[in-house]
């Protein structure tokens, strides 16, 4: 197998830091509205479609890692070369590529609009890309040490907002919640769908997986912060659903930071000002994760240095930022965002665990033969 | 900047040493060898030339030998043996360094650390007598590292006294000293120290390198030297420590680090360094476990403090007034009404005038330094919120960040925890908490990015190494502690994930 990746011992990086990665590369700008979505498919059930969505992902997260267990040292731009050959396999790579710069984009243009709307609705939007690719080309040059590091470091930084969350149980009408299953199961089911733009980010496996030292550990701390992810949602979502009636829910759009603005701490008001701008420090994973997943990719395609990498890609993000605009505008790409994610996020896995298998076994049948 | 520095000394390095003949062979007689002596020396005016007989001469630099060993010692000794070879001379003579040569250059620098040259006639060679001695001072209290309970020793100027604390400090056959000489003019020596078995033979490596690849011209105190050898001479942080405590330097020896003791400066430096650990005090060991942890904690929280309170005062006063609850906006907008200058203005200057204090204090005497505190700190806080030009609470605000800023025990670190405040202020009144916290992404990434000696700077938190944890924010009791770091293993623990992967790499196939 040609394309399998070399990786010194130095660039390894411990099994357990997959726990901090997998958890900071999903709690991104999804968390800030995805009350609205989930509610309108699934009523007050929506708790339900939230665990459901984070069964889905433990089950991909499974099947993900049988697929890497097949190669001795591979992600999954090496896997579709080998399945795919060369040029159907770039075009592949390519388009999961495409898919990271996509969601890429789609978390710093959910940011910007959250700071133009609750923080600084004068300040320019190109102003806030700018510091925020600069930040990011600055994390991404010092190396995938780094930028697992910022994981650590954000998710260490941000535990203190979750119990922020909690504050407004004190306004909460716990009936709001019953009765329990009351929404038909397709419902539910469409909720855990709408779960997906939310969800994601543990596909940075995908690539990140050759990368750990001790591989039959990954597993566990994958899994753990795929639960630690769903003890957020689900505390976010239940404090939402007491905390809000449904209609309101419908018509709020990021019903997180209008939970968040009802706090009152003796010290503090409008805590969420704060919260949003601190809001920085969780995105910046994701980004990072996202642009070095297309990094990897791009390098199996053509190879470039990662310096020049990085500055071509942040000049695309910030140009093609400069368009959008409105906010239906940005509700369109995250929903354009959310069908490839699950396309590619939710479907994608099996189908080329399929494809792995098959060809290891044709190729061990060849061999016997 | 680092390495054009480098590069010009380099080049001016150069020219002298071509001019210099390498081996000069020492005449046989006794007058070529004098004019030879004086012409390589530029006969200075304390060289000393003494005949004892007809064929023995001596000749020394006057204030940098022992006089009373060479009035004891080889004088008479000199008048016994007269007309000996050099051989019988070394023999006869009853001091422990005395050594034969024949080049003379080498014997010039012997002669400059402290040596007597003694010459017979009709001999090529050279006895060598080094009875060098030192004026140095005694050892006194370390001034800026004080600690309440502990020992009151610190080093002074002199690399052999130094050595001879720490070898009081650790009695053991595998503590190394290896010696080095840097510096194209002044030749200054000195000595890394580490524990055989203990240090990482890799941060060891790194050390040997970096010191004999240095190409400098001359080398007066260890500050310049652990700037020269740093992983990265752009960081406003320091990444290797300056210490004037010996048990603290012998503290950092048995926990694995490298440590460096350079002559004529009273400070040695220990690495690889990180980022907690220049917040530990050495006196947290001597304190009963849970108070050296509220210690400690109180510390890091001051960091935090030092650095993004006044910010977050600027940017809260100049974007984001509903986050002040109104009790607190009341007594705020009240002591701010008749300040004439928007916040960030108000509290740049302030932090100006409270370096500009600090400054001042730190040049004049003790005693006048105190006054200054007392003009600077009362009179002019006090007037200017009279006159109406700050209001009251920035000043307690700006007061409470001095003050924490002075709590980091090391002088180095704490000069970088005040500066830092200045760009996030700047930050913080263009662009409210969006700026500060631009400013704290930026801090957290360049942390990350620093290295010493290529260890991580912010081990042990991240790489998380949660046995270290047990003494780095906290301090657990000591028998808890694990002495040595797993930075300072970092052998071990490689070899142990190599093993882990080979074993992987089977289960694979």
């Amino acid at each position: 197998m040609k394309s399998t990746l070399q990786i010194s011992n130095d660039q390894k990086i411990n099994a357990s830091l997959f726990f901090f990665v997998v958890s900071a590369a999903q709690i991104g700008v999804g968390i800030h509205g995805f009350q609205r979505v989930l509610v309108k498919d699934a009523g007050h059930d929506a708790w339900i479609s939230v665990i459901l969505a984070s069964l889905f992902s433990h089950i991909i997260v499974f099947v993900m890692v049988k697929t890497y267990e097949l190669y001795p040292s591979n992600d999954i731009y090496g896997i579709h070369q080998d399945i795919f050959g060369k040029y159907i396999g770039n075009f592949l790579n390519l388009i999961y590529v495409l898919y990271c710069t996509f969601a890429f984009y789609s978390v710093i243009r959910n940011y910007i609009e959250v700071i133009n709307t609750w923080v600084f609705p004068g300040l320019a939007q190109s102003f806030i890309s700018i510091t925020l690719l600069i930040l990011v080309i600055y994390a991404f040059t010092g190396g995938l040490r780094i930028i697992i590091g910022v994981c650590f470091f954000s998710f260490i930084s941000g535990i203190w907002i979750l119990f922020i969350v909690f504050i407004p149980l004190q306004y909460a009408h716990y009936n709001h919640l019953l009765p329990v299953f009351s929404n038909d199961l397709t419902s539910i089911f469409k909720g855990a769908y709408s779960m997906t733009f939310t969800i994601v980010g543990f596909e940075i496996i995908n690539t990140l997986y050759p990368f750990a030292k001790e591989r039959n550990k990954v597993k566990k701390y994958v899994h753990l912060g795929l639960l630690c992810t769903l003890i957020v949602y689900l505390s976010v979502i239940l404090v939402s659903l007491v905390y809000f009636s449904e209609a309101q829910i419908e018509r709020t759009v990021w019903a997180t930071l209008t939970l968040f603005s009802v706090i009152k701490l003796p010290f503090v008001e409008r805590i969420e000002i704060f919260i949003i701008c601190f809001w920085m420090i969780i995105i910046l994973p994701n980004l990072c994760l996202f642009s070095w997943s297309a990094y990897r990719g791009i390098q199996r395609i053509k190879n470039i240095k990662g310096t020049t990498f990085i500055w071509i890609f942040c000049l695309i993000i910030f140009l093609a930022s400069i368009p959008l605009q409105s906010r239906t505008q940005i509700d369109k790409i995250n929903n354009i965002f959310a069908q490839i994610a699950f396309c590619i996020v939710f479907i994608y896995p099996f189908l080329l665990y399929i494809l792995a298998l098959t060809k290891k076994i044709l190729k061990k049948g060849v061999r016997k033969h | 900047m680092f390495r054009g520095y480098k590069k010009n000394l380099a080049k001016s390095n150069e020219q002298p040493n071509k001019a210099e003949p390498k081996n000069i062979s020492i005449p046989t007689s006794k007058i070529e060898f004098l004019d030879q002596l004086k012409e390589t020396i530029h006969s200075p005016a304390d060289l000393v030339v003494k005949n004892i007989s007809d064929s023995i001469t001596i000749a020394f630099l006057e204030f940098l030998i022992d006089g009373k060993t060479l009035n004891e010692q080889i004088l008479p000794t000199l008048e016994k043996v007269n007309n000996a070879s050099p051989k019988v001379i070394k023999e006869n003579l009853l001091i422990a360094e005395v050594d034969l040569a024949t080049e003379l250059n080498h014997c010039v620098y012997e002669m400059l650390i402290g040596a007597v040259l003694i010459h017979v006639e009709g001999h090529s060679e050279l006895v060598i007598a080094k009875i060098s001695s030192y004026q140095s001072r005694g050892l006194s209290a370390p001034e800026n590292e004080s600690q309440v309970i502990g020992s009151q020793v610190g080093f002074n100027e002199n690399l052999a006294t130094n050595i001879s604390v720490i070898r009081r400090y650790i009695t053991n056959t595998k503590l190394c000293n290896e010696k080095f000489t840097v510096g194209a003019e002044t030749k200054t020596s000195l000595s890394v120290l580490y524990i055989n078995g203990i240090a990482s033979e890799e941060h060891v490596n790194t050390v040997r390198q970096r010191i004999s690849d240095l190409n400098v011209s001359d080398l007066l105190d260890s500050a310049v030297l652990s700037e020269l050898i740093d992983d990265n001479s752009l960081s406003m942080f320091p990444q290797l420590l300056l210490t004037e405590r010996p048990d603290r330097f012998c503290d950092g020896l048995l926990s694995g680090k490298v440590g460096i003791v350079v002559n004529g400066s009273s400070m040695a430096i220990l690495c690889p360094y990180s980022f907690i650990e220049f917040f530990q005090s050495r006196e947290d060991q001597n304190l009963r476990w849970p108070i050296a942890t509220f210690i400690r904690l109180l510390r890091f929280m001051a960091i935090l403090i030092s650095i993004f309170f006044t910010p977050i005062y600027v940017a809260a006063l100049t974007f984001h007034y509903e986050i002040i609850p109104q009790p607190l906006l009341v007594p705020l907008s009240e002591s701010r009404a008749i300040v004439p200058f928007p916040p960030i203005i108000e509290a740049l200057v302030l932090e100006l005038i409270i370096e500009l204090l600090r400054e001042a204090g730190a040049r004049l005497p003790t005693k006048v330094g105190q006054t200054i505190g007392i003009v600077g700190g009362i009179v002019l806080g006090t007037a200017a919120v009279q006159a109406g030009i700050t209001s009251n609470i920035l000043i307690i605000i700006i007061a409470l960040c001095a003050l924490s800023s002075f709590t980091t025990p090391n002088y180095l670190m704490g000069n970088v925890i005040r500066i830092l405040r200045f760009p996030i202020i700047i930050l913080a009144g263009f662009w409210g908490f969006y700026g500060v916290m631009l400013g704290f992404c930026f801090l957290m990434l360049h942390l990350l990015r620093q290295s010493s000696l290529g260890a991580p700077y912010m081990a042990p938190i991240y790489p998380p190494r949660w046995r270290d944890w047990s003494d780095s924010f906290i301090r657990l009791p000591l028998p808890l502690i694990k002495r040595q770091s797993v930075n300072a293993r970092a052998n071990d623990t490689g070899k142990g994930t190599n093993d882990n992967l080979a074993k992987e790499e089977k289960v694979i196939r």
